[in-house]
């Protein structure tokens, strides 16, 4: 019994942050004047346009949580991450477009995609450490993201415009059941989260916390570090195929973008924004800079990257620790002052 | 002597491996076919080198890896086209940097302002943002109302594809000045200086908590004051200098557009070194993250700039002979007529991009290779690469030399982009997959070795060429009648498996310490 | 019983840096259940002896075995599991994650739980258990869920070590543990590592250079010299040892006899 009032406790910010995104179409659907049924038949105009907007924000977000396992919580920098991304979205588009799939085996088609583009990259881990590793990841990445832009797999890719008219199943269509959309995307972004968060308190995400901090003495304490690490990396891949795919179902284009080794310094951006290592940060960054990158671009037009880009040396140079972080430093200092301040020092229980 | 040995065989091994491969390669392509794609592949590789050397010395004394490296070659390369192309808008833009860069070293002459009035850290901290917020946009109103003849991207007869394209017909159009309306001369130059070094001032502030006190002397106000002068002077001649270098001949031009896009580099990195990588050599993954971010942006200010369209920087009047004797088939021809081409075993080769730029990358490599042999810079250098701390223990000033050897390598790759912007063209995406290559060159050749430099961007470039041309002629496959094409993708995927092979073999890759 | 068994025992180990050699065919064999002091002035190449035990550092030559099993080869996070823990001379510690956690990571190594993903590590009772055991051992108490880093540099010795008794090895190794340690503390540190090798039957292998303390706790003494072993013994048998006496002159150490 106590456990469970406690489960609900410890995780209060996303289950409110839950409730409350499910509820936000409802609410600015009365804002502009159409009922709840209006909402659920999807006919409003505004409300259906920022549940548009959400669904993006909750598929950068998952993109970024899977970023931040690997980079804030192994501390594996990987530059390759949009290939997990990427080659999810592709498959999705590929699978439904030419070879005709039904959507279940899609899904499954992508996770086992993904699991072994994870052991593909987990074959070098061993190997190359360190700054090689980033390289690496990185050569993979452009290797997939040349593949995807060339001529030759027009017919399949689309090349460098993109994938187009994927044929979406009626049942999650972004157009006409975009609600239904939205409350996926939604609730499977907070699932990763609550699961990520049991990872990180769990055995393995401890050691994988070690082994940021100082994988030799993660060694030494017996562990094998290398199976953590492709434990992370398959996890990680696998969130990132799920976003993937979630953004092949949602976008009518798939650009060669995501591919791009930009789209995981966007990961970055983000979970730099929001506090690395934080998880909750990918979330709040997430939100932070689409939102940022949507005004700016309705008011500046194309300069905005230039100004996301400013944003980014700002962080890295100003705020290291991003939103979460420093607002946790912040708090824990806070805390730290009264307990002396009382002479309380002590562990806590 | 044990160890020499080694060393020797593993070299021995190497070229033999080399050598057979490269004879594998060539035993299916006529004579001509075989010139035509190594000379290629060596002129892809010096370009590659150019930058992989600048990210190898770097990465080596600095321990930074400079991943916006690729930017800073396609900024070499758009800074070229701009000097060679539109010199008026070069002539335009010099006046403000220059006295940007003066204002920015005349800082400190603010500081006896500062020195009067003392406040506390926080109010001292708003103060100093308050200033910066002031200056920089002042600057930035300055700067806007900043006459600087330009093109224009939404304009198809006035973008710099059709002033490339004119230029290379050899009828440069020559725009119309750009004249001072919305700002007074002497405003514009007085505001630029104040508000630039009010801003540096304030960054100083805020970085170092109070200002630091130097003592004042001569030279002190003698960078600023030459900066200043040779700004205000090519406002003064603006109009000169511009229609001077319009006449130019061509030969020339290229040579100052080069020299400048190398000045620019230079600058460019050092600036980069002493504002933004400095402060985070205690934290060198965000050091990382930096330069990529770093790298990113540079190529979205590059599109919004000067467009994303394709275009080239045309060759100079030395490469653009035609006709007559050419292509040429002696040197004799070559030298008197300039031909573009030649013939060399039946083939006909650029002699820009397969002859020139080959020649001018080996010449580099030597050059480089005897100021790290033979300069007490050099040295430096070498013992810095080899171990740090010693190198601090005898007293150099180790900052000078990182600030140097940063400069020089950025400078190295933004002369890389103006050598190969004439022969590739240029686009947004340029510095990208330039990257990439040096970067797999790099990881192949050993990230700190320099020599490993020069031998992994010449296997990349070779084998780059050799896939290319087997896509076009094909592979006849052993024991079958098929012939196997391999397509363009396959053509960095092939180095990119070459890498993980070698690292797999050789973490540390071929020339590389060990770990 | 009268006659122990061997532990661990070295072969002719030898490991060479470029030409200069480290270790120099060092052949011992180590009891089990002793106290077991290795000294040797400054370079004289006893953390690179360690290093050859625990297989932090490949050996150019020669075999290492424990309980009678070659460990050569052997990766480093098997060691533990063979019951062999090793501290480090230099602190090595996990300095963001605090007191608790890091001892908490070294008792988790020893569960079979690694990989269940589900589990939060606060329900690994006899893992927890064990933790507060341990800390409570090394009298960090107090300071249990502070980060490592702030730590005083005695407080993080006591850290390092914690983090070898956790996972309770048979085989101790330890590098200096008192190294840089303020002098007060050194005797608590010592008297607690007499406490551990008696109250189990463990083996502990001692790098340290205060002779006193070298003296008056250890079994038998092996003394190292430029790589070589050039003497072993009891500590009154090093104490008589002329060679010995030579070593140290020639050193920095004074044998404060
Ligand atoms: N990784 C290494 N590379 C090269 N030389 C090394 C390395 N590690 C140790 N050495 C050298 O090997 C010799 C022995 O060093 P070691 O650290 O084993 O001595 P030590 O007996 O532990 O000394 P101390 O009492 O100072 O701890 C020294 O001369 C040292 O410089
Ligand atoms: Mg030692």
């Amino acid at each position: 019994m106590k456990n469970n009032t406690n489960v609900f406790i410890k995780n209060r910010g996303i289950l409110i942050f839950f409730a409350v995104m499910l509820l936000a179409p409802f609410l600015i659907g009365l804002l502009e004047g159409s009922s709840p049924a209006v909402i659920l038949n999807n006919r409003g105009s505004m409300s259906k346009f920022l549940e548009g907007l959400g669904i993006e924000i909750f598929i950068l977000a998952m993109f970024a949580l899977s970023y931040d396992l690997l980079f804030g919580i192994t501390g594996l920098l990987s530059f390759g991450h949009s290939m997990f991304f990427a080659v999810a979205a592709y498959l999705t588009g590929i699978a439904l477009k030419t070879m005709h799939l039904p959507f279940w085996q899609v899904v499954l088609l992508v996770l086992l995609v993904a699991v072994i583009q994870a052991l593909l990259f987990s074959l070098v881990l061993p190997r190359v450490k360190g700054v090689t590793f980033t390289l690496v990841s990185l050569g993979l990445a452009s290797v997939f993201h040349i593949i995807v832009m060339s001529s030759d797999m027009i017919n399949l890719t689309g090349a460098d415009v993109g994938l187009q008219g994927v044929p979406v199943p009626a049942f999650i269509s972004p157009v006409s059941e975009r609600l239904r959309f939205y409350v996926i995307a939604l609730s499977l972004l907070v699932a990763t989260f609550l699961f990520y968060r049991r990872f990180v308190a769990s055995p393995t995400g401890r050691v994988c916390v070690a082994i940021r901090e100082n994988e030799g003495r993660a060694k030494m304490l017996g562990y094998n570090t290398t199976l953590f690490k492709i434990v992370v990396m398959v996890i990680s891949s696998l969130t990132a195929s799920i976003a993937g795919l979630l953004h092949a179902l949602y976008q009518p284009i798939i650009s060669p973008g995501v591919a791009d080794l930009g789209y995981t310094v966007m990961g970055l951006l983000i979970v730099l924004v929001g506090g690395v290592g934080t998880l909750s940060g990918a979330i709040v960054g997430a939100f932070a800079l689409r939102l940022l990158d949507f005004t700016l671009r309705r008011y500046i037009g194309e300069s905005a990257a230039i100004i996301t880009g400013a944003i980014y040396v700002i962080f890295v140079l100003f705020v290291p620790y991003g939103i979460i972080g420093t607002m946790n430093l912040r708090q824990f200092k806070t805390k730290q002052g009264w307990q002396r301040l009382l002479g309380l020092l002590k562990p806590k229980e | 002597m044990k160890t020499t040995l080694r060393k020797n065989s593993k070299a021995i091994i190497i070229l033999v491996v080399i050598a057979a491969f490269l004879f594998v390669a060539a035993r299916g392509m006529s004579g001509k076919d075989v010139i035509i794609t190594v000379l290629r592949g060596f002129s892809i590789g010096s370009v590659t080198f150019l930058v992989a050397a600048g990210f190898s010395l770097i990465f080596g004394l600095l321990d930074v890896l400079n991943l916006s490296q690729g930017t800073l070659y396609m900024i070499g390369a758009y800074v070229g086209w701009t000097v060679y192309v539109r010199p008026d808008t070069f002539v335009d833009v010099l006046t403000p940097i220059l006295l940007i860069l003066a204002g920015f070293s005349l800082s400190s002459l603010w500081e006896r302002f500062a020195k009067r009035i003392q406040l506390g850290a926080k109010p001292q901290k708003i103060a100093a943002w308050v200033m910066i917020l002031v200056g920089f946009g002042l600057l930035a109103l300055i700067l806007t109302r900043y006459p600087i003849a330009s093109w224009d991207l939404n304009n198809y007869s006035q973008s710099p594809i059709t002033y490339s394209y004119m230029a290379d017909q050899g009828m440069p159009i020559i725009p119309a000045e750009a004249v001072f309306q919305k700002i007074s001369p002497f405003v514009a130059v007085i505001g630029i200086l104040v508000t630039s070094s009010l801003s540096a001032f304030s960054i100083a502030l805020l970085n170092s908590g109070t200002a630091t006190t130097e003592t004042a002397n001569w030279r002190k106000y003698f960078v600023p004051g030459v900066l200043v002068l040779v700004g205000v002077l090519a406002l003064v001649f603006n109009a000169r200098i511009t229609s001077w270098m319009y006449g130019m001949n061509s030969n020339w031009l290229f040579v100052i557009a080069i020299l400048v896009s190398v000045i620019s580099g230079v600058g460019l990195g050092a600036l980069m070194e002493t504002t933004l990588i400095r402060p985070l050599y205690s934290r060198p993954i965000y050091q990382l993250m930096l330069t990529l971010g770093l790298g990113t942006i540079g190529v979205q200010i590059v599109q919004a700039v000067w467009g994303r369209p394709e275009f080239v920087l045309p060759k100079p009047a030395l490469f653009t002979g035609t006709g007559g004797v050419c292509p040429a088939t002696n040197l004799a021809d070559l030298f008197e007529n300039h031909c573009s081409t030649i013939l060399l075993l039946g083939g006909r080769v650029r002699v820009y991009d397969e002859i020139f730029i080959p020649i001018v990358g080996i010449i580099v490599l030597i050059v480089v290779w005897i100021l790290l042999k033979r300069s007490r810079i050099g040295m430096i250098i070498r013992a810095g690469v080899q171990d740090r701390q010693m190198v601090e223990a005898l007293g150099i000033n180790v900052r000078r030399v990182f600030t140097l050897v940063f400069a020089l390598g950025v400078g190295l790759a933004a002369f890389g982009g103006a050598l190969a912007a004439p022969s590739s063209g240029l686009t947004p995406m340029m510095g990208e997959k330039l990257l990439l290559s040096a970067l797999i060159a790099l990881a192949i050749g050993g990230l700190t070795s320099f020599p490993g430099a020069a031998l992994g961007s010449l296997l990349v470039g070779l084998i780059q060429q050799f896939m290319i041309k087997y896509g076009q002629i094909g592979i006849p496959l052993p024991f079958t009648d098929a012939v196997f094409k391999p397509s363009p993708p396959l053509v960095p995927a092939s180095t990119v498996l070459l890498m993980v092979i070698v690292l797999l073999i050789l973490p540390g890759g071929l020339l590389g310490t060990k770990e | 019983m009268t006659v122990r068994d061997t532990i661990i025992e070295t072969q002719d180990l030898t490991k060479y840096f470029g030409a200069m050699v480290a270790v120099d065919g060092v052949s011992i064999k180590i009891q089990a259940g002793t106290l077991h002091a290795i000294i040797g002035p400054n370079g004289a190449g006893k953390t690179t002896f360690f290093n050859l035990l625990s297989g932090n550092l490949k050996p150019t030559s020669g075999k290492v075995f424990y309980k009678g099993v070659d460990l050569t080869g052997k990766p480093i996070h098997r060691m533990i599991h063979l019951g062999m823990g090793r501290s480090f001379q230099i602190t090595n510690i996990f300095p963001n994650l605090t007191v608790h956690e890091n001892i908490r990571l070294a008792s988790q190594a020893m569960e079979n739980m690694n990989f269940r993903l589900l589990l939060d590590t606060a329900k690994m009772d006899r893992c927890e258990q064990r933790t507060a055991e341990v800390i409570e051992r090394v009298g960090l108490k107090n300071q249990s869920y502070l980060p490592a880093r702030v730590l005083s540099h005695g407080d993080q010795r006591k850290l390092e070590l914690g983090m070898i008794l956790a996972p309770d090895p048979e085989l101790l190794l330890l590098d200096e543990p008192t190294a840089g340690m303020a002098t007060d503390q050194v005797p608590e540190l010592i008297t607690l590592i007499q406490d551990v090798q008696k109250s189990g039957t463990k083996t502990v292998i001692l790098v340290e250079h205060n002779m006193n303390v070298v003296m008056s706790v250890s079994d038998r003494i092996t003394v190292m010299h430029q790589g070589k072993v050039i003497a072993e013994g009891t500590p009154a048998e090093i104490a008589a040892n002329h060679e010995v006496q030579t070593a140290y002159l020639g050193g920095l150490y004074d044998l404060n006899l």
